[in-house]
């Protein structure tokens, strides 16, 4: 999918899920699918789930800008119930995650591995703003400190709207992508429903490969 | 996960607890009196037979069976019971004498932590019942720790203590259905797990959990289980006579019980009736498996060796004369000890 260039949109503007700078970019239906099963990491949660549909979330719509210093995706997709705050403990929030590889060829269904780093940006609709995430295999992910990763959801008529965003580049020793410009990268999307009680791996996601992510170019004499 | 080198265990004699909840309230006081831990009962007395806390947790599976994950259902809040708010500044100081009256504010309850206390089963004459008090039971074979997808529980090397790591607790409550004793909270301010820590920063001290210490019953026995010395192992291994709660779980809990004995029965006739006992073997068989029957023989054998003047070792360990030699060595008195809070 194309990461359109938007000068001047800002990413306050484009945290808006409703922005009118979103009307021009390209949008893309991303199918989603269930985590295996198999590759649930513990035998509890794979005997709990054994009858049990895992990502009741089918599919996202997904669309991704930048302006040169920022990158933000917009997802949007269908949910009947708003789960935001829980009352008690058998509550779970709905969620979103953009994952990164950090370097070609991560892996997205072990959620990385050593050396091989997957980097995720997190939404959930308990908490204000965002996470951001690294993991380097199953049960590894680590929430970074600093708040780069910005995230805004709407839950409007039985659909969410959510803009997940971060800078670019950003200054960091920790495995994370970073990204610029006219960069061709992969991309994978993760949803949990907190009605069907998803969380961690159990989840909807948008399949074991990467999709391509281009950003695009800035016209000669621009810099971020 | 690595064998842990020792085990902490505690031995709990079902035949001297009087429901105080004693223990109950000084952890409460010590542990989980922050926010989001208003609901937390770490330690809980319930009656027996009785749905418990959570409400009907035995039906609740987790754990394992044959070895395997066997699937364990959710408790919530309302299944362990609301915190209760109640009009304590208009009874106290509302200046109503004896018109006011203590009341649950809020929605009138159906459920609490001890909501059917005293209950139990039988018709009189024969009615019976006795307390269970529960804690974490710091299994050797944990469900909460094999569940948890990001190894966010851990078995202390040096005592078997487990323990919730809140820094990697993401808050996914695998924990929380796995474990068959539902002795897990989840924390929604913090959005993290809790439980009963065996009280470990006194244990490092030297100084026997809350719950042992502040017992007036001296119902619990505190100890390393391989203490050769200690009451702990003399009680489980030696004399067999206090068994861990649901076997079946197969989670090898290290909180053992001494099962309880009840008076005799009347029979029709208003006689005393030894034929059967007042409590069903059955009942206590679904709670401690078969071996309780034998535990419950050695008790009334070595009971009966004190009536008819003999002694027995067995009868002057579970009587605790000396109070002190029931925590294994960790017998440290905790106001000698200057505690700062992180």
């Amino acid at each position: 999918m194309q990461a359109p260039y938007l000068p001047n949109s800002g990413v306050d503007t484009l945290l808006d899920p409703g922005a009118p700078a979103w009307g021009s970019v390209p949008r893309e239906q991303l199918k989603l699918e269930g985590t295996p099963l198999g590759l649930q990491p513990s035998s509890a949660i794979r005997s709990r789930w054994m009858e049990r549909k895992i990502g009741n979330i089918d599919r996202v719509e997904v669309a991704a800008a930048h302006d040169g210093r920022d990158l933000a995706f917009r997802l949007e997709w269908d949910d009947a119930t708003e789960n935001g705050q829980a009352s008690d403990s058998d509550q779970f929030p709905d969620a979103a995650a953009v994952l990164l590889p950090t370097v070609p060829g991560a892996s997205i269904v072990t959620m990385g591995g050593p050396g091989g780093a997957v980097n995720a940006w997190y939404w959930r609709a308990d908490a204000d703003g965002g996470r951001h995430v690294v993991a380097e295999g199953i049960g590894s992910s680590r929430t970074l400190d600093g708040e780069w990763v910005r995230g805004r959801g709407i839950w409007k008529a039985g659909r969410w709207q959510v803009v997940i965003a971060r800078a670019l580049r950003i200054d960091t020793p920790e495995p994370v992508a970073q990204l610029e410009p006219g960069q061709k990268t992969g991309l994978a999307i993760a949803v949990w429903d907190g009605a069907n009680g998803e969380r961690a791996g159990i989840k909807a996601y948008s399949g074991p490969t990467w999709r391509d992510l281009v950003l695009d170019a800035m016209p000669a004499g621009r810099r971020s | 996960m690595a064998p842990n080198k020792r085990q902490l265990a505690m031995v709990m004699d079902l035949n001297k607890c009087i429901g105080c909840q004693t223990c109950t309230i000084a952890c409460k006081r010590l542990w989980t009196r922050d926010e989001g831990m208003e609901y937390m009962w770490w330690n809980s007395v319930n009656t027996q037979p009785g749905r418990g806390t959570p409400r009907d947790w035995e039906q609740m599976g987790g754990g394992f069976r044959d070895g395997h994950a066997r699937p364990g259902r959710m408790p919530t809040r309302r299944d362990f019971g609301e915190a209760w708010e109640f009009n304590h500044e208009e009874v106290f100081f509302g200046g109503k004498g004896a018109k006011a009256h203590l009341k649950v504010q809020g929605e009138e309850p159906d459920w609490g932590p001890n909501w059917d206390e005293d209950q139990g089963a039988g018709e009189y004459p024969n009615a019976y019942y006795f307390y269970l008090p529960r804690i974490c039971n710091h299994c050797t074979h944990p469900a909460c720790l094999e569940a948890c997808p990001r190894k966010a529980i851990v078995k202390r090397q040096e005592d078997g203590i487990v323990l919730v790591d809140e820094d990697r607790c993401r808050g996914y409550r695998f924990c929380m259905e796995a474990c068959p004793y539902k002795k897990i909270y989840f924390n929604q301010a913090a959005k993290v797990a809790q439980k009963c820590i065996f009280c470990f920063p006194r244990i490092e001290q030297g100084v026997a959990n809350a719950c042992a210490r502040q017992c007036p019953g001296r119902v619990r026995f505190l100890g390393y289980r391989d203490d050769h010395e200690a009451p702990i192992w003399k009680l489980v291994d030696q004399w067999k006579v206090a068994l861990p709660l649901h076997p079946d779980y197969e989670t090898e809990p290290n909180v053992f019980y001494v099962p309880p004995l009840a008076p005799p029965r009347y029979d029709e006739k208003g006689e005393l009736d030894e034929s059967q006992p007042r409590i069903p073997n059955e009942y206590l068989i679904s709670l401690f498996g078969p071996v309780v029957l034998d535990a419950l023989e050695v008790l009334k054998a070595e009971m009966a060796k004190t009536r008819g003047g003999g002694k027995s070792e067995l009868m002057d360990l579970l009587i605790a004369y000396r109070w002190k030699e029931m925590f294994g060595g960790f017998d440290r008195d905790p106001a000698t000890i200057e505690w700062t809070k992180a």
